[in-house]
């Protein structure tokens, strides 16, 4: 009588070892060694063999290669993944984030009696800043700040470009933490918001909470509701029609936008690489939407042609031109 | 398998309160009555024996797992639409094919949940765009064996799943 065998069950060890042949064999091209080597191993035990016939077909499974149309499954996944966690962390888990600031109310914060630092990012880099009241402070690209910590009074001098400044976290009762630039003020109790020097005005889009300017001719305060655009200068806020794009994306790496001008989508990628980055007048109406990754702004660039009718010229290694397809 | 006695009693003692707690969170009664029932479809389909101590607590776990999975399927297809619309014409699928495919970025969208941020990406680069070690070691900016030991373990949590779940 044959005794019935237990049925293989590959243990960690062994679906870890399935996983290292596959990666090995993924980027080997033709190894006749490396495949004999392997073939020994399967060969080893029953569940050597099934742990790397389940192995290959989990990853021909998750092979997203073959999807139509590249970079569409990435962007697909990328974006509605972070989409759901917003979500989520919104709906069902609004609680945790009760708790988390409540975590601040025993922090002893006289312990900081007066601190300053400055901090400034170069081009395409991004810097997270943790503020001694437990604020948190991004800086995008090409950006500056002093911060100054006195009296408990939290005090940020915007330089140049752009910063979040998330107070959600900080702890209660403290005095509102003030953004500044040459031409305006801003403050906020507990609020979260993007603001970015432009020409004459600071640029705010508020994501929550609390924010507000006071003007300076007439000292009266202007709530920023949050969802809307603003200019800020030194004699108050106005609202602004929405550009299409998602403000707070950048903190993530990425431009997000609905029906953008190309011109405005190439505004924001020159800012993320250095040179010079023009477009010609007769295509920078075009529109365009999508959720791009800012690591890699010459890759964006090389892939403007795959979609938009456009050409992109290089006319130095750093100068850098699109125009309309056809063009000499 | 729970008996069917037992779902039929939770579904006329709770199926009310659910049907408005569901409500609330989804923002549309036609949503939420989808919802509740597949909350008790999924209960009888059940094979472990159920002991319920706290129906609505139970209830509301197993509702909320589907409305994750509810409003994964919506944003999967927001974003598909709009990464399509970067797409020219001439190479965006036909109607069958896309839905084929969202179906396939559902069910890796679903497998791929909890992985870390970092994981999750260096995994994504190679199994989406074919890229080399070396190259997703350059675009996250971290060292190949880091990327190589992400993917190992992107590819561990997935045969977890699929296998011993």
């Amino acid at each position: 009588m044959t005794p019935v065998m237990p049925s293989p069950h590959p243990d960690a060890k062994t679906v870890r070892q399935a996983i290292q042949w596959m990666l090995k064999l993924r980027h080997s091209g033709e190894d006749p060694a490396l495949n004999e080597r392997l073939a020994q191993w399967r060969s080893e035990a029953a569940t050597h063999e099934l742990a790397w016939q389940r192995v290959l077909h989990l990853e021909q499974d998750l092979d997203l290669r073959h999807v139509p149309a590249a970079g569409v499954a990435l962007q697909t996944l990328e974006a509605s993944h972070r989409r759901l966690e917003r979500r989520q962390a919104l709906k069902l888990l609004g609680t945790v984030a009760v708790f988390g600031s409540a975590a601040w109310l025993s922090k002893d914060l006289s312990v900081v009696q007066a601190w300053s630092s400055d901090y400034a990012t170069a081009t395409g880099e991004r810097r997270d800043v943790t503020l001694p009241d437990g604020s948190r402070l991004q800086l995008n690209t090409r950006s500056a700040v002093d911060v100054a910590f006195n009296r408990q009074q939290l005090s940020i001098d915007l330089k140049r470009g752009e910063v979040m400044l998330d107070c959600r976290q900080a702890a209660p009762g403290q005095p509102p933490v003030t953004l500044r630039t040459n031409t305006a003020a801003l403050q906020t109790v507990g609020g979260r918001f993007v603001g970015r020097i432009e020409d004459d005005c600071l640029r705010v889009v508020v994501s929550e909470g609390r924010v507000f300017t006071r003007s300076q001719s007439t000292g009266l305060i202007q709530w920023l509701e949050p969802g809307g655009e603003w200019r800020v200068t030194a004699s108050g806020a106005e609202q602004v029609t929405p550009s299409g794009m998602d403000a707070m994306a950048w903190t993530e790496g990425l431009i997000v936008g609905k029906n953008m001008l190309l011109r405005d989508f190439l505004t924001q990628i020159s800012r993320y690489r250095r040179g010079y980055l023009t477009c010609s007048d007769d295509i920078a109406e075009l529109r365009l939407s999508g959720v791009f990754r800012l690591q890699n702004p010459e890759h964006l660039l090389q892939l403007l042609p795959t979609t938009l009718p456009v050409q992109v010229r290089h006319l130095t290694r750093w100068w850098v031109r699109v125009e309309a397809l056809g063009r000499a | 398998m729970p008996s069917n006695d037992l779902v039929q009693n939770l579904y006329s003692a709770h199926h009310g309160w659910l049907h408005t707690w569901l409500r609330h969170r989804l923002g549309n009664a036609a949503d939420a009555a989808d919802v509740a029932q597949d909350t008790f479809m999924r209960l009888l389909q059940r094979r472990e024996h159920l002991q319920i101590q706290q129906p609505r607590a139970f209830l509301r776990t197993v509702a909320r797992g589907l409305i994750i999975d509810h409003w994964r399927r919506e944003e999967l297809h927001k974003a598909y639409l709009e990464a399509l619309a970067l797409v020219p014409e001439a190479n965006t699928p036909d109607v069958e094919t896309r839905e084929l495919l969202l179906e396939l970025l559902e069910r890796i969208a679903k497998m791929l949940d909890g992985l870390k941020p970092k994981v999750r990406t260096a995994f994504l680069l190679a199994q989406c765009e074919g890229l080399r070690h070396q190259e997703i070691a350059q675009q996250m900016g971290v060292s190949v064996r880091t990327v190589e030991r992400y993917i190992a373990d992107a590819l561990y949590h997935c045969y977890l799943l699929r296998y011993e779940a």
